[in-house]
């Protein structure tokens, strides 16, 4: 395969270079022959749909996978890390896209983690707390170090996480979708913070699904897929579509249109209401909150990180207990004890973490049939029905690999949220309520995603979206309500409705 | 910090068969540790690998073995019941304190006929599993604490029926299952038998069984799945005390007496032989075939120890030290696993 050259910085010698990098799990190849140089002061983006392998290079990187083909070099010394720990010592730091920050710990103890100043053995809280403070100003962050930590927003704290990676002496920082739960202020304070530690002569390797992010804020992006580099490119020359294009390796300016253009929404008024929330609320979450959802449409539910949705969701699968208000399926009132309750009535869910809907050690079959268990057998288990049933499943969601036995655990991410997706397809529910039904998944994925929700709509299901991307609800909702801080704020139906739109009223 | 340039993979073969053997450790450690205590013991004394003592053995593990089955319930699901010894023991004075004991001893029991006496000790048992299952999943008190609580209140049951008195009789039903025989073949094993298969077919061939592997592996999944959180973990909790109750009859039909504290070190022996088969203690893994390979090293290691000159308090050691044994390749097995998840 031609690799396209590389024009930009040529001027600053390189400060991490990896050659020729193989490594696959178990025969499944993930990374083929790769190479990868960052030089410092430099913010370089890695874009690439799910499983094409830019996790695996980064892992490899902060020496989480130690067994690899190829030769890595930091400032021009051979290494290789037989350990994290071994990559932080190195100065490699790495900020996941789940936050490892202790909520009920001050800023300043996080900061510090485990390399507090002592003063005669005790904690020497009056330098832990200057020198903190002095520390964060230095990145423009302004918190008082001395704030809980688990009392600040998500951005804020994903800040002082990367402050702490900074301080430990990291000369190379890995950020992990570090936009994906933030807010547009949000994502253009990071890019400030990020801008002056590049100043400061370190290296940054950006992770993100977010184009526009990637495109805004770094230096040079490289692009893989199916665990090969297809090419290493100036920022400053390319646009989304270049990217897009070398990503997935086919034309999608159709997607990428139907996310950026306005979008007319289909609302069926006249559609018999499946559902209705009437007067819900759940103390510290949200209030008031009045929705109908009817068979056949799809309602989006839009709002930033925290605005109440991610309860809203529990509450309407009876895994949280509203405090106020009630529910109502087909005109009468629907109390919900707990989950089982819920998908008894009908109702399904899909939570927005994986890790919370799956089961990593068992077999793919096992992970789909779980929820309908019920309707294959009373007492006795027929594994042959639930292998047949999955690997329907699987074929229609072209799941890969495609042999139901397979453990879960062994699948990519994207195919991982499609079992997670199978499981209330065999038996459709009345009603199915998916938080955030695209989050890190690649643009095919997507895809695949929105032609799965529409296949719903048409069975005459009524489906929730719940997101704090405005493009996911643009692209599956008919019907759009908006959150914020926990009571809806408007609602979009039957009239043309566009990002810039749903941002300003969030 | 080590360097080095190109590390080279380990041919395929060589790696697959070892990661087989890894992900076989928890099925392969007890095993072996069966194997090799049993050739041990054998080599070490003429009299150990002999038919007769083969039943001894069985017979030694039928009690502890009975509470076993319950307790593999339980641990799959990541819950522990600490509760099982004084259940056991506390059902099997019920069950003599309903039947007419003779007239030297002198305790207020209650004589009724000998079904009404068993059903309301399995009654009992019952009763003392929901209220650890209310405890647990109503409440909201972590098993640990709940059961211990419950091993407190059965020891009290135990203290306030009998009153320091020894207790003999038992309905005839309950003394032939756990003191007589057929064709040679003592009643008890049989009943262990039928205990570990019910509870091997429940466990693999039912949607219950299921259900309790996937809470153990996953509870948030399983809740966010749909299944009865609550119900299968109440479930668990019941059948591990009716198990016990089970076992307390028995072993006081075996023992031939019903007494306070007769039952304490099956406490230990129960939650060892599950754990030291390999069923985890994280949940979701292991089963009833681990459970018997566990009884069986537990049997033969205090069975074998018996048949070699050996310092009758070192025993006591040992069995600590093949417990911690058992521990640590518990958590490791465990930690393997984390690791290929993540890796």
């Amino acid at each position: 395969m031609p690799v396209e050259s590389v024009a930009v910085s040529e001027q600053a010698p390189a400060r991490l270079v990896m050659q020729g990098i193989s490594k696959s799990f178990g025969g499944v190849v993930a990374l083929r022959d790769v190479d990868f140089t960052l030089r410092p002061g430099e913010i370089h983006g890695l874009v690439g749909e799910n499983g094409a392998g830019k996790s695996t290079l980064m892992k490899i990187i902060a020496g989480v996978h130690t067994q690899y083909q190829g030769r890595m070099t930091i400032e021009g010394q051979d290494v290789h890390f037989r350990s994290a720990r071994d990559a932080l010592g190195a100065g490699i730091g790495m900020v996941h896209q789940e936050l490892s920050i202790i909520p009920d710990l001050t800023v300043a103890e996080n900061v510090y983690l485990g390399q507090q100043p002592t003063k005669r053995g005790m904690i020497d809280w009056r330098t832990m707390f200057s020198g903190a403070r002095e520390h964060l100003a230095s990145l423009g962050i302004d918190v008082d170090p001395r704030a809980r930590m688990g009392s600040l927003a998500i951005g804020l704290q994903q800040l002082i996480e990367l402050a702490r990676v900074l301080f430990s002496g990291a000369r190379i920082v890995i950020l992990d979708e570090p936009t994906s739960a933030l807010s547009p202020p949000e994502v253009h304070r990071l890019f400030e913070v990020l801008r002056a530690v590049r100043a400061s002569g370190r290296s940054i390797v950006f992770i993100s699904h977010f184009l526009d992010d990637i495109l805004a804020i770094s230096d040079t992006v490289t692009i893989f897929r199916n665990g090969r580099r297809i090419v290493t490119e100036a920022a400053a020359g390319i646009d989304k579509g270049w990217v897009i294009e070398r990503m997935i390796g086919r034309g999608h300016e159709d997607l990428e249109g139907s996310y950026t253009r306005a979008v007319a929404l289909d609302s069926k008024p006249a559609a018999p209401v499946v559902l209705a929330l009437r007067n819900l609320g759940v103390e510290r979450a949200f209030a008031d909150v009045s929705l109908d959802v009817r068979a056949g449409e799809v309602l989006g539910v839009y709002g930033f990180m925290g605005c109440g949705q991610i309860e809203l969701a529990r509450a309407m699968f009876g895994k949280v207990r509203p405090t106020a208000g009630h529910l109502e399926m087909e005109g009468k009132v629907l109390r919900l004890r707990n989950t089982a309750d819920a998908r008894r009535a009908g109702v399904a869910f899909v939570p927005e973490s994986r890790r919370a809907m799956l089961f990593y050690g068992e077999p793919v079959y096992k992970n789909m049939s779980i929820s309908i268990l019920g309707r294959i057998s009373r007492v006795w288990l027929k594994p042959a029905v639930e292998r047949n049933v999955a690997r329907r499943h699987a074929e229609s969601l072209s799941i890969r690999p495609p042999r139901v036995e397979t453990l879960l655990q062994s699948l990519s991410g994207g195919n991982q949220q499609k079992v997670a997706l199978a499981k209330w397809l065999t038996w459709p529910p009345k009603v199915l309520v998916l938080s955030e039904p695209t989050r890190g998944m690649d643009v095919g994925a997507k895809e695949d995603v929105v032609r799965i929700v529409r296949g719903l709509r048409e069975k005459g299901l009524g489906i929730v979206v719940m997101s704090t991307e405005p493009e996911t609800v643009l692209s599956l909702a008919d019907r759009i309500v908006v959150m914020k801080k926990g009571m809806i704020v408007c609602e979009f139906a039957g009239e043309t409705v566009s990002k810039d739109r749903l941002l300003e009223a969030a | 910090m080590t360097t080095s340039s190109g590390v080279k993979a380990e041919p395929p073969s060589g790696s697959r068969l070892g990661a087989f053997l890894r992900s076989q450790m928890r099925n392969i450690a007890p095993f072996a540790t069966l194997i090799v205590l049993l050739v041990f013991f054998g080599m070490a004394s003429p009299s150990f690998a002999t038919l007769d003592n083969a039943a001894n053995i069985l017979t030694q593990i039928s009690v502890a073995g009975v509470i076993a089955v319950g307790l593999t319930f339980v641990i799959l699901c990541a819950e522990i019941d600490l509760s099982v010894a004084a259940i056991a023991n506390a059902t099997g004075i019920v069950v003599a304190y309903f039947t007419l004991q003779e007239s030297y001893v002198n305790i207020a029991n209650v004589p009724l006929p000998a079904v009404a006496a068993i059903v309301l000790a399995l009654l009992s048992c019952a009763f003392l599993g929901l209220v650890n299952a209310v405890g647990l999943t109503v409440i909201g008190i972590p098993s640990f604490i709940m059961t211990l609580a419950m091993m407190q209140i059965g020891a009290g049951i135990c203290a306030l029926l009998v009153r320091g008195q020894i207790a003999y009789a038992v309905p005839n039903f309950v003394a032939t299952m756990g003191a007589g025989s057929i064709g040679g073949i003592p009643w008890i094993i049989i009943v262990l038998a039928v205990f570990l298969i019910v509870g091997h077919v429940v466990l693999t061939y039912t949607r219950f069984g299921r259900y309790v592997y996937m809470v153990g592996g996953n509870r948030e999944a399983a809740e966010y799945s749909g299944v009865n959180v609550k119900l299968v973990l109440s479930a668990v909790m019941v059948i591990s005390a009716v198990c016990s109750g089970v076992a307390g009859m028995l072993g006081v039909a075996h023992f031939g007496s019903a007494q306070q504290n007769e039952f304490d070190g099956y406490l230990l022996d129960a939650i060892a032989a599950v754990v030291v088969g390999g069923t985890s203690l994280f949940g979701g893994r292991g089963g009833i075939g681990n459970t018997i390979i566990g009884l069986l090293i537990l049997g033969v290691l205090n069975n074998g120890l018996d048949h070699v000159e050996i310092d009758s308090f070192l025993k006591i050691l040992i069995r600590g030290l093949i417990l911690l044994g058992a521990l640590i390749i518990n958590v490791y097995v465990q930690a393997v696993r984390e690791n290929e998840r993540t890796g």
